[in-house]
């Protein structure tokens, strides 16, 4: 019960791939965090995954189910959600409007809609307070909240973060990271690519090293803490 | 050119009138075209001629069959609709899979050569005879000084009901919502599970629609031809210019300030003066407010 990455070559073009047979498995419950150079493929093997890319070789599985070949907005009825790199509110609608589309694959079932609600409600009190609001009023924090929280409207079990903290100032990057603490607490399987190699690492409970759209290492988390320095420093 | 009837508060109402007629036109145009560049990314050349598709369609249901007015409109409307939603799924969607970073200029050929085959289709179909229909409501009423037909006022209040129920769909139905979320982020509306696709045939489909109901409501000033679509295409640019390419809300001020300015000319100037007069509004526009009259400098739709 995971999803899991095998052997998928993928790329823009089928002459040079830039993701070239690589294997992986983010485990159910755990955060698995991909970290490597620029251009190793980390963001695209995310893309690759959420069906904006279509490997060449490979296959991709999620509980079992093969995910390979579906377009990106089915992926959500199949219990995987994907927090775009950047901002990705819809900035001129209010805050209420961005959480009701991230309810969108189950708006017919309004009973259900109205539990996401109270649930994201409940659990984000800023973004209640807010909900009359344009989503682009918030500031640069709550705009990430609201991400979060849009995405985990329709409960999916899987998320997957493409670079969760690019161009956050410090402060909001470490409440960026307490809030995946708290997703990671509640059980959902996690999947991240960040540039924010430290902090990603303290959270992660298995660590994947993608080289030039290659498999490089893997290992539980903790054997990376020390040796985080040594790696970084290969990568220069 | 006399000032002083600029006071006369007879001709100041007959002229707001007018330019309100025009205007909501006009608006109509904007807006459809607006509404599919806001959200595909394309300026529609061939917008005039969903126009003159909308010409033909109202002359057949009021000529040929006889059926009434607002029956007409919704026909022509309809089969707009159809019409842009088989264009959107059969040209567009897969130049889209193929066009990358060229977008812009690989849509502008097409909707340029959409242009061209609509015109000469027409031409071959019904050839160049223009077919009219003299007047759809016979009848008029004063209010005070004012005389408003019965046409004028027909057209003028169809019109807006257009827009206002438009506004209404997008503002808020689930799947205007997707609209508009598709428009300002298509990527994340694609996560959250949303058909862009289908949002995409669809709006294409209603902008044509606002085209065809342009087309059926003015029948009577601009009769069914395989090039009538040109006027109204040109004010359609003039007013997405002057509301700001995109802006929906832009391109209803946009249009009603056109209109009025326009039968301010017809009137003051004598006709024909309004076709001079816009041009020098919006190179006007262009260079001292690029980003139209009523967007904020750097906002998106």
């Amino acid at each position: 019960m995971s999803l899991r990455v095998e052997g998928v070559t993928a790329g823009y073009s089928r002459e040079a791939p830039i993701l070239k047979g690589v294997t992986l498995e983010a485990r159910t419950g755990l955060v698995t965090v991909i970290i490597g150079p620029n251009g190793a493929g980390k963001s695209t093997l995310l893309r690759t995954i959420y069906g904006y890319l279509r490997p060449s070789a490979g296959t991709i599985t999620h509980d079992g189910t093969p995910l390979t070949g579906l377009a990106p907005a089915r992926m959500l009825e199949h219990g995987i959600a994907y927090l775009l790199q950047g901002r990705s509110t819809f900035p001129a609608m209010t805050v209420e409007e961005n959480l009701e589309l991230g309810a969108w694959t189950i708006r017919k079932d309004k009973a259900r809609v109205r539990e996401a609600f109270e649930r994201i409600y409940g659990r984000y009190p800023q973004l209640k307070e807010r909900r009359r609001r344009p989503a682009g009023a918030l500031s640069g924090g709550e705009q990430r909240l609201l991400e979060v929280a849009r995405l985990t409207m329709t409960g999916p079990r899987t998320l997957l973060l493409d670079e969760p903290s690019v161009g956050l100032m410090p402060k909001l990057v470490d409440e960026v990271y307490a809030e995946i603490a708290r997703l990671k607490e509640d059980r959902y399987t996690i999947l991240i690519v960040d540039q924010n190699v430290k902090q990603a690492i303290g959270i992660a409970d298995w660590v994947y090293v993608l080289n030039l759209g290659e498999n490089s290492r893997q290992g539980p988390a903790e054997q990376f803490h020390e040796r985080l320095d040594a790696i970084v420093r290969e990568w220069l | 050119m006399d000032l002083s009837l600029l006071l006369d508060p007879a001709i100041l109402s007959e002229l707001v009138f007018q330019g309100l007629v025009r205007g909501a036109m006009y608006a109509l145009m904007g807006v459809g075209l607006a509404l599919i560049f806001g959200i595909l990314g394309i300026v529609n050349f061939a917008q005039g001629e969903l126009f003159m598709l909308g010409t033909y369609a109202m002359f057949f249901c009021v000529s040929v069959l006889g059926l009434p007015f607002v029956v007409g409109v919704a026909a022509a409307a309809a089969l707009l609709f159809l019409v842009g939603a088989l264009i959107e799924r059969g040209l567009i969607e897969p130049l889209r899979r193929r066009s990358g970073r060229n977008w812009l200029i690989d849509s502008f050929v097409l909707t340029i050569g959409l242009m061209v085959v609509l015109q000469n289709l027409a031409l071959l179909a019904f050839g160049s005879t223009r077919r009219g229909v003299a007047t759809l409501l016979p009848g008029s009423f004063d209010i005070g000084p004012v005389t408003i037909t019965y046409e004028r006022l027909m057209i003028l209040l169809v019109a807006t009901a257009l827009v206002l129920a438009l506004g209404a769909f997008v503002k808020f139905t689930p799947l205007g919502k997707a609209i508009r979320a598709t428009a300002q982020h298509p990527e994340a509306a694609q996560t959250l599970g949303i058909d862009t696709p289908r949002i995409y045939t669809i709006s294409f489909g209603i902008g044509a629609a606002l085209a065809g109901a342009a087309g059926a409501l003015l029948i009577s000033i601009f009769p069914a031809f395989p090039t009538v679509g040109y006027q109204p295409s040109l004010k359609a640019f003039a007013v997405v210019i002057l509301g700001g390419l995109g802006n929906v809300v832009g391109a209803i001020a946009g249009g009603i300030l056109l209109g009025i300015v326009e039968a301010y000319a017809i009137f003051f100037l004598s006709a024909g003066w309004q076709n001079v007069l816009t041009p020098i509004v919006i190179i006007l526009v262009l260079i001292l407010r690029p980003q139209g009259l009523f967007t904020r400098q750097g906002e998106r739709p």
